[in-house]
């Protein structure tokens, strides 16, 4: 009797099921056009601003997305009276409040012409101004936020506070959108075949973490460290005038839930000269990419004890972050001591 | 008449879902950052509401007690994917800036508060009465909160530009502590109104004695 029960309460409750979803195709199908339209149309209209003279966009599978946390919804090429005028994207990337999308165009000659936001779910008045016609952070050409990059070259910094203007009270927004803009163009760049443009990436960025070195080279021999899960990409010497004043290594490790790739400078007496975080897949850890943080382990000795709580402040949000980043520069700076210690570098 | 009328004023301040039953609170705080936010998001709770209370009173003797909480949440996540289907649709503007919080109506506590207190045990009218009191008793809380918040910490109302230009906004109150502030401060002024309400007054039983706080409980301690 008791099974004959639960058939009947599972077909009434699939009687229930079945109506809901009845009505459910009903709605979906008379706004799922409006819907289309609307996104197709928010879309174009998007494209036609960042490439206002094209005639037309034609979808392309050239371009490719560098990291897994930054998602290349759609690409295009713009095509112009007179050929290809360029690249627009549309991609998505985590910022503070969740993923941000933009649509960036990048010229043939590997110049930005222009990004515009279409969906933002950052702090409204705060991060959301990234998305507000009316907030400029040039108040006197009235550049908005994601204006200043229209005529930016691929090549350059692409760094906040230095040649990007930040959002006000926004910086984690502000960072992000850069980094996505970045991340797009080099890439719409590569395939568009303006390669050349873009700097080798670690020779500037060594040379940061080695300030008193005036050339950098490759060494002859690479440092290894000892701690499992490390692994140094990259060891480079820092001269002077002929002398070995330090040596710097890019290495990278598991995180929280991602991988963290960092560069450290040691100089030939065992103090860290400089750290870059360079990368973070962590699902929250790119607050710990802030130069503030990387800061902190300049001038310690590669030998002291480097700890979250202790003598290094974790960024808050991102402990297990901070604390995997931390033992990957503690790690990579012994290594690079040791190796600088046995010589013929 | 007079019942319905007195299940409809029951939701705006007597017994306000927000400030009294103190349920659905955690969209409250995160949407209230404009007023238009907090318009669109009491509107729509206030819609899938009033339906689910509907369908739910019309079958409440065709829904089997064993298994109502599965047939509560089917109708009203069919409610809520139809009003988030139309939003994308005809507002997609106040769509997008609410992004989750459409379809997390879906979990929203007063819905499936309202439904289970009320609506499976009343009439069909009192049942969309009682649905539209306390959608309005929602919504009239977001836009208080929103009116606040968005003026101070922004300096704007529906998106005009109200504060002088010499005002610098408070972004205080849109971040959450700022919210915490706000509702509070309101809540104790409604509390406050509602206590003078009930003054003099025997309280009335009511419907749903689940939801309902003891007198001694909030009045007495002031």
């Amino acid at each position: 009797m008791k099974r004959w029960q639960m058939i009947k309460l599972g077909l009434i409750l699939a009687v229930y099921t079945i109506v809901g979803c009845v009505g459910l195709a009903f709605v979906y199908n008379s706004t799922s056009k409006t819907i289309a339209q609307r996104q197709e149309a928010d879309l174009q209209a998007g494209l036609h601003e960042v490439f206002p003279t094209a005639t037309g966009f034609t979808p392309t599978d050239k371009v490719k997305s560098p990291n897994s946390t930054i998602v290349f919804d759609a690409a295009y090429t713009a095509d112009g009276p007179s050929g290809s005028l360029g690249i627009a994207v549309k991609a998505h990337g985590p910022s503070y409040g969740g993923p941000t999308t933009l649509i960036v165009g990048v010229s043939t000659d590997g110049t930005i012409t222009g990004v515009k936001v279409l969906e933002n779910k950052d702090t409204p008045g705060l991060g959301a101004n990234a998305a507000n016609p009316k907030y400029y952070v040039d108040k006197a050409t009235k550049t908005t936020f994601p204006g200043q990059f229209a005529g930016k070259k691929v090549s350059d910094a692409f760094i906040v506070k230095q040649d990007v203007t930040a959002i006000t009270s926004a910086t984690i927004t502000s960072r992000s959108i850069t980094n996505l803009v970045q991340a797009v163009a080099k890439a719409a760049s590569d395939a568009l075949g303006t390669a050349g443009s873009a700097p080798v990436p670690s020779s500037p960025s060594s040379s940061a973490v080695l300030p008193s070195a005036d050339t950098v080279r490759p060494s002859s021999r690479a440092a290894t460290s000892s701690v499992p899960g490390v692994s140094i990409l990259e060891t480079l010497v820092g001269t002077k005038a002929g002398t070995i004043v330090g040596a710097s290594g890019k290495a990278t490790a598991k995180s929280y839930d991602g991988d963290v790739t960092v560069l450290v400078g040691v100089s030939t007496d065992g103090t860290i000269t400089g750290v870059q975080i360079l990368e973070c897949t962590d699902s929250l850890g790119s607050p710990i990419l802030a130069p503030e943080f990387a800061q902190q382990f300049v001038g310690k000795k590669a030998g002291t004890p480097l700890e979250i709580g202790t003598n290094i402040d974790a960024v808050s949000g991102a402990t297990l972050s901070s604390r995997g980043a931390t033992a990957l520069v503690k790690a990579t700076a012994d290594a690079l001591v040791t190796a600088l210690a046995g010589g013929g570098l | 008449m007079k019942r319905l009328f007195g299940v409809f004023v029951n939701g705006l301040i007597i017994e306000n879902p927000l400030f009294i039953i103190m349920i659905g609170l955690c969209s409250s705080m995160a949407v209230t950052t404009t007023v238009a936010n907090g318009i669109g998001m009491g509107v729509a709770l206030t819609f899938v509401l009033v339906m689910s209370e509907l369908i739910i009173s019309l079958f409440r003797n065709l829904i089997p007690e064993s298994i109502r909480m599965p047939i509560f949440l089917i109708v009203i996540a069919a409610f809520t994917t139809i009003m988030d289907l139309e939003m994308q649709a005809y507002f997609p503007v106040l769509s997008k800036s609410m992004g989750v919080f459409i379809p997390l109506v879906v979990v929203n506590c007063i819905v499936m508060g309202r439904v289970e207190a009320f609506s499976s045990k009343q009439p069909v009218a009192d049942s969309v009465v009682d649905g539209l009191g306390m959608g309005i008793g929602y919504t009239w809380v977001l836009i208080a909160l929103a009116v606040v918040r968005e003026l101070l910490g922004n300096g704007t109302l529906l998106g005009f530009q109200i504060m002088p230009a010499s005002f610098s906004p408070m972004i205080f109150f849109i971040l959450p502590p700022g919210g915490f502030l706000v509702f509070s401060l309101w809540m104790a002024a409604s509390n406050n109104l509602r206590r003078k309400l009930l003054a003099g007054k025997k309280p009335e039983p009511t419907q749903d004695s689940c939801c309902t706080l003891p007198e001694n409980g909030s009045a007495e301690k002031a």
